[in-house]
C-alpha cells in the first residue's frame, strides 16, 4: 500500500457509514529495534493546518481554546480499527466516540438546532445515530 | 421515476437554470458595443461546458465520489487549500453578483432601491436553502427559469440578419476599443465555463445515486441541455446588437439592458425582464450558495446533503448561512452588482486552470474513471478553451483595469 497516495487525505467512514472526516494525518512509530510502523490516523485540528504552516497549526489551536468544543488534544484514531482502505478508509468505531465529530456536535447543538425548522427535535444529537 | 422523465427534467433544468445574471450581463455588453462580433465567445464556452459537465457528472456515475472530493483525497490538502481559497473568493463575488441580480429585478419591479432588498433577499434564499431539498432547488428554480425563453422572443421579434450572426460564430479581430473587446470576450468564457456549476452538477448526481447507467442520460442532459443553454446567451447578446448598437449605448447599469426587452415586447418587456432575471438569479444563488457549502463539507470530510435536516449535517448548513448572510453585506452599502458581476466573471476566467487542471487530470485517472476515461476530443476541446481563457484573462484583465 502507498501511504500517500492510498491512505492520506481519504475520506473516513464509520461503522455507520457515516463520513467523520479525513485522513488529515498518520501517526507512525519509529522504535529502536522495530519496523517503524502506523499506530494512528489523525483527524482534524493541528494535524491538518500543520501541513500548510506550523503558524497556521498554532492559530487553530488558540482558536479552538476560545471557541468550540473544548478538546486540546489531537484526534486520534488506532490504525487497528481500519476495515479497508479503498476509495475511502472505512473504520470500525463509532463516529462520536472518536471525537473526530466533536465541532459537528457542538455547531449543532450551540447553533443549528436554536434556529426553528432545523429538524433537531427528531433527530438526537446532530450526530447519526 | 423512469429515465425518460429524468431527461425531461434534466434538460428542463440546464435550460431553465443556464442564464444568470454574468450571463446576461456580459452578452448585452458584448452585444452593445460589437454587435454579432463576440458571438463566438459564447459558443467556446458553451462547447467547453457541454465537455465540462458531461465529465462532472461521469466521474460520479463511475467514482462515486464528486469533484471535490476526488480533487481533495487525490492532490492532497495543501494543494485542495489553495483551490478552496482561489474558487471561494470567486464563488462568493459571483453570490454576490446573483443577490444582487434579484435585488435589481425587484428595484424594477417595485421602484424600491436593491439595497433595501439586500437582507430580505438574502434571507428568502437561506430560507429556502434551509427548508428546501435538493431537487426543489434543482427543479423549482429551474422550471421558474425556463421564463428567459422570453430572451428569444425578444430577439427574434427584433428581426436579426442571420447572415451577419452567424459570420460571428467565427472568431475575428475587433476595428475598435480592442482592450475592451478582449475583456468582455474574457468576462462571456468565465461566465459560460462556470466551476461552481460543476460542483453543484456532480454533488447533485452523488445526490441522486447515480450509477454508470446514467453515463447515456448524462451526455444528452449535458450535450443538448447545456447547447440550448448557450443559445439563450446568444439571444441576449442578438438582441443588444440590435436594439442597443445602432442607438451607440453601453450596458452599464440593469435597468439599461431591460430595455432590450421592450422594444421587441412593448407591452410586456420590462415586466417580462425583471421576472426572468429575478428567477434566473434566484436559480443561481441556490446554486452557488449549495456549491459553496458542497465544497467545503466534501473538502473536509463533513457529513453534506440538502435532503438532510440542518441538524444532521449542521457544518454543512452553518456554511451556506454564513455565506448567505455575508454576501448581504456589500449590497446593503449598495455595491454595483453590475460591477461585482463584470469583476466575478473575468476573475473566473483567470482562475479557470485552478479548477480545470486538476478536474482534468482527474478525469483520466484509471483509479476513478477505470474504463470510462476521457477521450483525446475532450482532454483536446476542454485544454485549449481553459488555455485561450486564461492568456485572454491575463492579458485583458490589468489592460482593462490599469491601461490607459
Amino acid at each position: 500500500m502507498k501511504v500517500i497516495a492510498d491512505v492520506l487525505d481519504k475520506e473516513l467512514i464509520d461503522r455507520n457509514g457515516e463520513p467523520i472526516g479525513r485522513v488529515d494525518g498518520l501517526v507512525m512509530h519509529v522504535g529502536e529495534r522495530t519496523q517503524p510502523r502506523i499506530t494512528h490516523i489523525a483527524v482534524g485540528g493541528p494535524a491538518l493546518w500543520e501541513r500548510l504552516h506550523p503558524a497556521f497549526a498554532r492559530l487553530s489551536r488558540r482558536l479552538a481554546r476560545m471557541w468550540g468544543p473544548k478538546r486540546t488534544e489531537q484526534v486520534r484514531i488506532p490504525w487497528s480499527r481500519v476495515k479497508t482502505a479503498g476509495r475511502d478508509i472505512k473504520l470500525d468505531v463509532e463516529g462520536k466516540e472518536t471525537g473526530a465529530i466533536d465541532w459537528e456536535i457542538w455547531i449543532s447543538r450551540k447553533i443549528i438546532k436554536r434556529i426553528p425548522g432545523s429538524g433537531g427535535d427528531e433527530e438526537g444529537d446532530g450526530s447519526q445515530s | 421515476m423512469s429515465k425518460v422523465l429524468q431527461v425531461t427534467l434534466g434538460l428542463i433544468t440546464s435550460i431553465g437554470g443556464f442564464l444568470e445574471i454574468g450571463s446576461v450581463i456580459t452578452a448585452a455588453q458584448a452585444g452593445a458595443a460589437f454587435g454579432y462580433k463576440l458571438l463566438w465567445a459564447i459558443l467556446l464556452g458553451t462547447l467547453c461546458l457541454v465537455f465540462l459537465v458531461e465529465m462532472s457528472g461521469r466521474l460520479a456515475a463511475v467514482s462515486k465520489h464528486t469533484i471535490v472530493e476526488a480533487t481533495r483525497a487525490r492532490f492532497g490538502f495543501p494543494f485542495f487549500f489553495i483551490v478552496t481559497i482561489g474558487m471561494g473568493i470567486v464563488a462568493f463575488l459571483v453570490l454576490i453578483a446573483e443577490l444582487g441580480g434579484i435585488g435589481l429585478s425587484l428595484q424594477i419591479l417595485t421602484g424600491i432601491g436593491f439595497s433595501w432588498w439586500a437582507v430580505a433577499v438574502s434571507i428568502v434564499v437561506w430560507l429556502l436553502m434551509w427548508r428546501g431539498t435538493f431537487s426543489l432547488i434543482e427543479n423549482g428554480a429551474s422550471l421558474l427559469g425556463l421564463v428567459t425563453i422570453s430572451f428569444v422572443v425578444a430577439a427574434i421579434k427584433l428581426h436579426p440578419d442571420w447572415g451577419s450572426a452567424a459570420h460571428g460564430l467565427i472568431p475575428s479581430l475587433p476595428g475598435h476599443d480592442k482592450t475592451k473587446y478582449w475583456f468582455v470576450a474574457v468576462s462571456i468564457l468565465g461566465a459560460s465555463i462556470s466551476p461552481y456549476l460543476m460542483y453543484f452538477y456532480s454533488s447533485g448526481a452523488v445526490e441522486d445515486g447515480w450509477d454508470e447507467t446514467y453515463i447515456p442520460i448524462n451526455r444528452i442532459i449535458a450535450g443538448i441541455g447545456m447547447t440550448f443553454g448557450g443559445f439563450l446567451s446568444m439571444a441576449v447578446l442578438v438582441g443588444a446588437a440590435l436594439f442597443f448598437q445602432p442607438k451607440g449605448i453601453q450596458v452599464d447599469k440593469f435597468s439599461q439592458a431591460a430595455l432590450l426587452m421592450t422594444t421587441a415586447l412593448p407591452k410586456w418587456g420590462f415586466f417580462l425582464f425583471a421576472l426572468s432575471m429575478l428567477f434566473a438569479c434566484l436559480g443561481a444563488a441556490l446554486e452557488i450558495s449549495l456549491a459553496i457549502a458542497y465544497f467545503f463539507a466534501q473538502g473536509f470530510g463533513w457529513n453534506w446533503s440538502e435532503d438532510m435536516n440542518p441538524s444532521r449535517d449542521a457544518r454543512f448548513a452553518f456554511t451556506y448561512t454564513i455565506i448567505i448572510l455575508l454576501a448581504a453585506v456589500p449590497l446593503l452599502f449598495g455595491i454595483d452588482p453590475v460591477k461585482v458581476t463584470v469583476i466575478s466573471m473575468a476573475l473566473t476566467s483567470a482562475t479557470l486552470p485552478l479548477a480545470i487542471v486538476p478536474f482534468l487530470l482527474l478525469m483520466n485517472d484509471p483509479d476513478y474513471l477505470r474504463d470510462q476515461r476521457n477521450g483525446w476530443l475532450s482532454n483536446t476541446v476542454v485544454s485549449i478553451v481553459i488555455l485561450i481563457s486564461f492568456v485572454l484573462a491575463i492579458i485583458s484583465i490589468p489592460l482593462e483595469f490599469f491601461g490607459s
